[in-house]
């Protein structure tokens, strides 16, 4: 109480914490927006201002930040750093097109689906950053337009994200604030996902389908790519599988053991670094662990730390609990509707803006409905249609998730540039009857 | 010692609008693997080297990405179409803009400093105060340099 009458004395220019706080919030999301700036920079300026506008002490502030998903996502971030290295990712690219014999359909199937996967399992935008120059060498090979390949991949990167909890980060926020495990992501998400990744391959077929076509000459190219080749490093494969099939294993048992899933994401990272360069002499490994570090997103891992901050500071006013209380009005405390916004909301929301800000958002204001609804286990069907909504809605656009911008920026590079009113074109509608699909999902299983 | 007295004066060059396989035949046929680009003025605008030509050539999407290499690929033709549609380029569209440029009065050991610190550029452009061509001065200029003084003492 003693801290909470200094904080609000603190206030700079004598504007009430409500206002100050709100302000810093919007300033961040417009001009991360913007793009003119490093997104972590903005969210950590923001995050200065917080504790400096004496909206939240320092304590307050570090007590915000959500570890869980920080200790997820840097564990994640260094167990890919390693595996990239081997070419598995290229290996079964290659293997997928060779699969279908290079027919330019099945190898757009085939590369969807292996997007799709690996996106689960992986993030979004190092999937993209693995598969799309395969994709474009195999397109370049087949004499094909790479466009529909290209929209495919990232309608899929970000349709298999939401199928586990470690798929896109919205998924790791949620989780971590809603405790919400591995298993479960996948017994109540991933089950939606093969539909909604069927529908969508469906019309893209009516879109781009039937035009594409490639000679034998040109198929008999893609028949010689040596997969083989792609794998650069045996052993650290191995040890790569090894680490990724434990971790796995790990997040799907780790709710039971009463461990958090950063727990399970950083120890596999040490145990990759530990085992990459193991019998090899010190000066090797520190080669390794400093080139390892240095893939790793730091930028992205800062654009969290004070986000969570800037974030916390609105709830800490009181503003996002009166936001709650706003859409509880709307909906007339109705959950089924309260649902439906939510879901709807979100996927408009996160086709037009960065995600991760507004799931960073929506999480407390969500969390401040409980008392509404019959406690905290009331509010699950809500977190999956924010889950839904989010990771789904970044398919609108092009900005509307970090995978459609590398993917756009490959495609500029290879001559073939993605417009901005094109891929909306093709993809809103789409996004919207995914959105469709899983809003007659969460009534089917969760409302009715 | 100074980079004038080392350094390779009236060195071959381009201009600007220069169609681009015009002169990378004649940098093949003198074997050279680089030459400045000046404009009308003699003024330094760029340099065009085989290297920067290739990296033009080569797909970006395979060098910016994260493809470890392309061993697996066989030969789909892709060097010798981009070759084509990059040789009809102007030097300017595919030359370097930013080569590095020291003064005639450097001394050598400034200049070997310079090529060693860029850690790409084996050679560097001697550029007056008007920003004009004097000459140029590779890596191996200043090892032929540093033998003939070590000749001399011996």
């Amino acid at each position: 109480m003693v801290a909470e009458t200094v904080v609000h004395q603190s206030v700079i220019f004598g504007m009430q914490p409500l206002w100050l706080a709100v302000a810093i919030l919007l300033l961040v999301y417009g001009f991360v927006m913007a793009e003119k700036f490093n997104r972590a920079v903005l969210s950590l300026l923001g995050a200065g201002m917080m504790v400096l506008g004496g909206v939240l002490t320092q304590q307050q502030a570090v007590a915000g930040v959500d570890f869980n998903t920080i200790g997820l996502l840097t564990g994640m971030m260094v167990i890919v750093a390693i595996s990239q290295k081997t070419g598995m990712f290229q290996y079964v690219a290659i293997r997928a097109a060779k699969a279908v014999k290079g027919k330019p359909w099945g190898v757009l199937v085939m590369l969807s689906v292996v997007t799709a996967v690996f996106s689960a399992f992986l993030d979004n935008v190092t999937t993209v950053l693995l598969i799309a120059p395969v994709t474009l060498l195999i397109t370049d090979a087949l004499g094909v337009r790479p466009y529909p390949y290209l929209f495919s991949q990232i309608l899929a990167s970000n349709i298999g994200g939401t199928a586990t909890l470690i798929g896109d980060p919205p998924n790791i926020m949620i989780g971590s604030a809603a405790h919400l495990s591995f298993y479960d992501f996948l017994m109540n998400l991933a089950p939606i996902i093969p539909v909604v990744f069927l529908v969508t391959l469906f019309f893209i077929w009516l879109m781009f389908g039937r035009d594409l076509s490639a000679t034998e000459e040109n198929r008999q190219l893609i028949m010689s790519f040596n997969e083989q080749e792609a794998i650069k490093n045996v052993p650290l494969l191995k040890k790569c599988l090894l680490v990724l099939a434990l971790v796995i294993g790990g997040f799907t048992v780790a709710h039971q053991f009463h461990l958090e899933p950063a727990t399970i994401a950083m120890s596999g990272a040490a145990l990759l670094l530990l085992l990459q360069t193991w019998g090899e002499p010190l000066s090797a490994k520190e080669h390794a662990y400093e080139s390892v570090m240095a893939e790793v997103e730091w930028t992205t891992i800062f654009f969290f730390v004070g986000l969570f901050i800037v974030v916390t500071g609105v709830e800490h006013t009181g503003a996002i609990g009166w936001l709650a209380e706003q859409t509880l009005a709307m909906t007339d405390g109705n959950f089924n509707a309260t649902v439906a916004a939510i879901l709807w909301i979100s996927a408009i929301a996160s086709a037009l803006i960065d995600n991760i800000p507004f799931v960073a958002t929506m999480i407390p204001m969500i969390q401040d409905m409980g008392p509404t609804f019959g406690g905290p286990d009331a509010l699950v069907p809500l977190w999956w249609a924010l889950a839904l909504g989010a990771c789904l809605g970044g398919n609108g656009t092009l900005i509307g998730a970090s995978a459609n911008l590398i993917v756009a920026g490959f495609a500029q590079r290879s001559g073939h540039p993605i417009a901005f009113m094109v891929f909306m074109k093709h993809a809103f509608g789409l996004m919207l009857i995914t959105i469709v699909i899983s809003h007659i999902y969460l009534y089917l299983r969760y409302l009715s | 010692m100074v980079v004038s007295s080392v350094m390779v004066t009236e060195p071959q060059t381009c201009c600007m609008d220069e169609h681009l396989d015009t002169v990378l035949r004649r940098m093949h046929r003198l074997g050279l693997r680089m030459v400045p680009v000046l404009d009308v003025a003699g003024r330094v605008k760029g340099v065009l080297s085989t290297f920067s030509s290739l990296a033009h050539i080569v797909p970006d999407y395979i060098v910016s990405g994260d493809l470890a290499s392309v061993s697996f690929a066989p030969d789909i033709g892709l060097l010798r179409q981009r070759y084509t549609l990059v040789a009809d380029k102007c030097v300017a569209e595919v030359m370097e803009l930013a080569p590095l440029m020291v003064a005639p009065g450097e001394s050598l050991l400034s200049v070997a400093s310079t090529l060693v610190g860029s850690g790409t550029h084996d050679y560097a452009l001697v550029i007056d105060a008007e920003g004009r061509l004097s000459g140029l001065i590779s890596a191996g200029d200043v090892i032929a340099a540093l033998m003939s003084m070590t000749k001399d003492e011996k």
